[in-house]
């Protein structure tokens, strides 16, 4: 069983501990305790409170469960398209193929912070914070899949032309059994994509946020917290602000060893 | 293929993928659902006239074969069309910023490629793969960007040339030492050091004119890393540079600025990745 792995038992430990935190009673994201802003330590909020007063420990729990499961999702999203697209660029015509790589190009030809800036900032200026997550990354997913696809297309290409494959579609394969057997045959490729592209989404989402164009205020998010950073009193107030910094790189090693695993 | 085929396949490639870039970006910011929309509007200051003819500005670029025009039409002219935000020719914004963030990215890349390089030669000569040079890598890469930049920054240590740089080298350094460690491995190299020859001989006339086409398609990928590292480390350190002129569009929705720069980045990452490729040809040829 993979789970036997430290890595993967570490993350479902926090993952667990980030539940928990999030299950006490009186837990919110969104509370604040106006007579304890900017607070260390203690009994009543272990983490202390940001600049509003609020948990920071309940916030750095909520922000980790939200940004895996967006970045879970979106990569979902970005290795169902690259192995839908892919396959199709290496069974149909060689054009189609050839245009399929050229697009893929194309998108790879902008680099990501830019073309995610550029997205964001042409959205609605009314977005709700539920919405401004789901719109982030709903836009990684949308922009992630080309260099998924590549790997894809190479894939599927070997596949199509191995003997089985060729064996297959000289007695009269039709399309839809074709693809019964080429994607299975594409999960060890798949795979790693996936888990590849969930730290890669997480490391996105907090680099915009701390940007200040990610996820909106109250929700909160991994770059969010990094935006607090940029205020130099909070930091000279309390060292916990570096707390959501520190939890971060831990989750990113984390995945990052769960991706090199596979 | 002959080069001179081999160059002017690699130029249509350029110029159909910037092209493409044009359209596909001017595309996805027509319809992308804010775009009709416009912060001015939302001010009181502004006088109801005033409101009126921004209501009509954003009318008369609803035409995406308009917006397309425009932009290729600028890119002619060689202003790159009008900042919404400052009112001036985006080549005006652009070329006071180019030379500060191309100052930035070849020092960053230069010093992250030195780091990298000198580290995965010392790594690699060792007969097991060390912890201690993986540890460092593995937890600089797992920290974002705009974090390791305001570290640097609060410390009072380092600049933005050692953050692009830390970054590069420890991206670089993984691809590196695996490739060298592999090289290494070559029946003819363990042979070569058997019979006592020095590491840094065969180094020189055996391992790097053979990875020599991965060191170049790794270049490639250091400029794609240095390019999106460019935004949050110019906006911390305060850097004028073409980053921070994005961001700052990107917060005020100037999106002819940003889409100058971003089709900028385009053909430099066009340039860069189809160049290696060419290179390759060439060598081939």
């Amino acid at each position: 069983m993979k789970l036997r792995r430290p890595v993967l038992w570490a993350l479902t430990g926090l993952i667990l501990a980030a539940v928990a935190v999030l299950c006490l009673p009186g837990a919110s994201y969104a509370h604040q305790d106006r007579d304890a802003t900017l607070a260390s330590a203690s009994a009543t909020h272990p983490a202390g409170t940001d600049a509003l007063g609020r948990d920071r420990m309940v916030r750095v729990a909520a922000a980790f469960l939200l940004s895996l499961a967006g970045a879970i999702a979106a990569s979902a999203v970005t290795t169902a398209a690259a192995a839908g697209i892919g396959t199709i660029a290496a069974f149909g015509r060689a054009a189609m193929g050839w245009t399929t790589m050229l697009f893929c190009d194309v998108f790879l030809a902008l680099p990501w912070m830019f073309l995610l800036m550029m997205v964001r900032s042409a959205l609605p200026l009314t977005t709700s914070p539920a919405h401004s997550a789901a719109i982030t990354f709903l836009v990684l997913a949308a922009l992630g899949w080309p260099a998924s696809a590549r790997a894809v297309y190479r894939g599927a290409t070997e596949l199509k032309n191995s003997d089985w494959m060729l064996y297959a579609r000289a007695n009269g394969l039709t399309c839809v059994s074709i693809f019964r057997h080429v994607v299975p045959n594409l999960f060890p490729l798949l795979l790693p994509q996936f888990l590849v592209s969930v730290p890669a989404f997480v490391m996105a989402e907090a680099n915009l946020g701390a940007l200040g164009l990610g996820v909106g205020e109250p929700l909160p998010s991994w770059g969010g917290m990094l935006f607090e950073l940029n205020n130099s009193p909070t930091l000279m107030q309390t060292r916990w602000v570096y707390f959501p910094v520190i939890l971060l790189v831990v989750v990113l090693i984390l995945l990052e060893g769960v991706a090199a695993e596979a | 293929m002959s080069p001179a085929i081999s160059a002017l396949a690699w130029l249509g490639r350029v110029v159909a993928i910037v092209l493409l870039v044009i359209l596909g970006s001017t595309v996805l910011v027509r319809f992308a659902p804010g775009y009709l929309s416009d912060a001015r509007e939302m001010d009181s200051r502004y006088a109801a006239t005033a409101r009126n003819e921004l209501a009509s500005e954003t009318a008369r670029s609803r035409s995406i074969s308009q917006m397309v025009g425009a932009e290729i039409g600028g890119w002619i002219r060689g202003d790159f069309g009008t900042s919404r935000q400052f009112d001036v020719p985006v080549s005006e914004l652009i070329g006071a910023r180019i030379a500060v963030s191309g100052v930035l990215l070849l020092r960053g890349i230069g010093l992250g490629w030195v780091a990298a390089l000198c580290a995965a030669l010392i790594a690699s000569l060792r007969r097991k793969a060390s912890i201690a040079w993986q540890i460092p890598a593995t937890v600089l890469l797992a920290i974002p960007t705009a974090a390791l930049a305001t570290f640097c920054l609060l410390a009072d240590s380092g600049g933005p040339v050692l953050v692009m740089a830390l970054l590069l080298a420890a991206r670089d350094f993984k691809f590196l030492d695996q490739a060298l460690r592999k090289a290494w491995l070559e029946p003819h190299l363990l042979h070569a050091r058997a019979q006592g020859i020095r590491a840094w001989r065969l180094l020189v006339a055996h391992l790097v004119p053979a990875l020599a086409p991965q060191f170049g398609a790794l270049a490639s990928l250091s400029i794609v890393t240095a390019l999106s590292a460019l935004v949050p480390v110019e906006v911390i350190f305060n850097v004028p540079g073409l980053g921070q002129l994005a961001w700052n569009a990107a917060l005020n929705r100037d999106l002819p600025v940003l889409l100058a720069v971003m089709i900028l980045m385009a053909i430099a990452v066009t340039c860069t990745g189809i160049g290696a490729v060419w290179r390759e040809d060439w060598k081939s040829a």
